[in-house]
């Protein structure tokens, strides 16, 4: 989980965005699993790709997926 | 339902001192990945002695080199078949997309990863959302869904939002307004020029669409037309609808302007994505407020591609936020995308290059002159003829020729239909200097 409690400009974090940040950070970790069954590896990646949005949109994080094929 | 007027209400109102101090650190994560990770910024940024952690302030943007779409296509040629200013492998893309080359055969080739799919959609939702789209409307696209990116990103940020979706695909256009008639449809998406040939098609049909139909909402992209007030005007008599301008492009994948429900003659630019400096043409002076200038954009998108401080040619006058009575904090394009820069041309939401036309041409030994003629047909569709000469003795060519080249410009140009006609020999003007092959006879856009 984030060890962040500010967004991207240093405002503390309301409960709603730490939510929001929370499930990003776990669909991170899973998509970070290999031995997850496709309809999971995939769903979790698409998953991802959308909670990034919200949480980009929302200045909660700004990074590059790639890595983690999203 | 009562839904907020904005679709991310915390960015969409942030006063500008935050903005930018955002738009900063977004600006400099993203050099950071581009120098890390693309061979093509790497090398632009050392030769121009700059490093990412120089970027201090909003004004040392200036630090960083242009990305020019010459450069990008040479690195497409020599690097084939994406160029060196890929971020990524390959293997991670899930779209590929393309647009017309600035000259001959190739083009621009794009791809995206899958956050960046959804981020293009991610973006027209920012627009559609502002202009008043909403998970009870249904909507039409007017599209023909192929390799051209066009509204495939408006698709499915319309989905997202919740509205039901109809993709008009490959069918008529009287089979398009039959559809947008019996299913009750709301909002239609189409360039300001189809839009209209279908309002001359429905009344062909026996039906006014103004009074017939249920379209309340007309969103308009691929041409400039939609924020010239007297277009603009028209079809919002023709559909009894209000008519909304966006505007985008291939190289970043999806729009970075939008028009909003208050329609203040302008398009906002989407601020927390995007940096756009307007720049005096060709040269590297920011203009004022009020001032045309050329658009100069950075994504923070697409991180497949980065778009960094990229040359558009687009001609554009930013006016501040305050212009529009809305309550964003975002400023404006009044009026749009204005125009152009350089020779590109607009021809029913495809980019032609009259160098790349050229170049195609000049593959045929029998062609002796050619003429790019460009028209607006019964004041509603833009055409595309490509007069020409053949040269004597080679006549028998002519129909096999006439066929090959059309197929051949429009491969070249996403299946733009291009008229081929052979006129007599001494027809067309012959140059001595500076040859002058483009004719635009449509009528000149009128801003106010």
């Amino acid at each position: 989980m984030t060890t962040t409690n500010t967004d991207l400009l240093g405002k503390p974090l309301a409960e709603q965005e730490q939510d929001l940040v929370n499930v990003y950070e776990a669909l991170k970790k899973l998509a970070a699993q290999s031995d997850l069954p496709p309809c999971a590896a995939r769903n979790v990646r698409k998953a991802l790709a959308c909670m990034w949005q919200a949480t980009n949109d929302l200045d909660l994080q700004f990074e590059q997926l790639y890595d983690l094929g999203v | 339902m009562a839904y907020s007027e904005y679709w991310n209400p915390k960015n969409e109102t942030l006063p500008r001192q935050e903005l930018q101090a955002l738009q900063l650190l977004k600006l400099g994560r993203m050099c950071e990945w581009a120098y890390a990770n693309s061979p093509f910024h790497r090398r632009k940024f050392e030769e121009a002695g700059f490093q990412p952690e120089q970027l201090k302030a909003p004004d040392d943007i200036r630090r960083i080199p242009f990305m020019t779409r010459e450069e990008w296509m040479q690195s497409i040629m020599e690097t084939p078949m994406f160029g060196d200013v890929v971020a990524t492998a390959e293997t991670n893309a899930i779209r590929y997309h393309l647009t017309s080359g600035t000259s001959g055969r190739t083009p621009i080739r794009v791809l995206d990863g899958m956050k960046d799919w959804e981020w293009i959609a991610e973006m027209w939702c920012y627009g559609l959302w502002g202009f008043g789209i909403r998970p009870e409307d249904i909507s039409y696209f007017a599209f023909g869904y192929g390799s051209f990116i066009g509204f495939w990103g408006a698709h499915y940020g319309v989905e997202k939002i919740g509205s039901l979706v109809i993709p008009g695909g490959a069918q008529t256009s009287e089979g398009r307004v039959k559809q947008i008639i019996e299913m009750g449809v709301t909002t239609v998406f189409s360039t300001p020029t189809y839009a209209l040939t279908l309002w001359q098609k429905a009344r062909e049909m026996g039906i006014d669409l103004a009074r017939e139909s249920k379209v309340n909402k007309v969103i308009c992209s691929g041409e400039p037309a939609g924020s010239i007030p007297a277009v603009k005007r028209q079809l919002e008599e023709a559909w009894g609808a209000k008519c909304g301008d966006t505007a985008g492009m291939t190289e970043l994948g999806t729009i970075m302007i939008f028009e909003c429900s208050h329609q203040p003659g302008g398009t906002h630019i989407i601020e927390d994505h995007f940096i756009e400096e307007v720049l005096s043409p060709n040269g590297d002076e920011p203009v004022g407020y009020g001032e045309l200038g050329e658009r100069v954009v950075t994504s923070f998108g697409r991180g497949f591609i980065p778009a960094i401080r990229y040359r558009t040619k687009d001609m554009v006058m930013k006016v501040p936020a305050s212009t529009c009575s809305c309550g964003r904090t975002w400023d404006l394009y009044d009026g749009g995308i204005r125009g152009r820069w350089d020779d590109m041309k607009l021809i029913r939401g495809t980019n032609v290059y009259p160098r790349a036309v050229e170049a195609i041409v000049r593959e045929y030994p029998a062609i002796d002159e050619f003429q790019i003629y460009i028209w607006r047909k019964d004041d509603l569709t833009d055409e595309i003829d490509i007069k020409l000469e053949i040269k004597p003795g080679f006549d028998a060519e002519w129909p096999g020729l006439q066929h090959k080249l059309a197929k051949d410009l429009a491969s070249a140009h996403e299946g733009l239909r291009f008229n081929i006609v052979r006129v007599e020999h001494g027809y067309l003007p012959r140059f001595e200097l500076k040859a002058k092959r483009l004719v635009d006879a449509r009528p000149v856009a009128q801003y106010l």
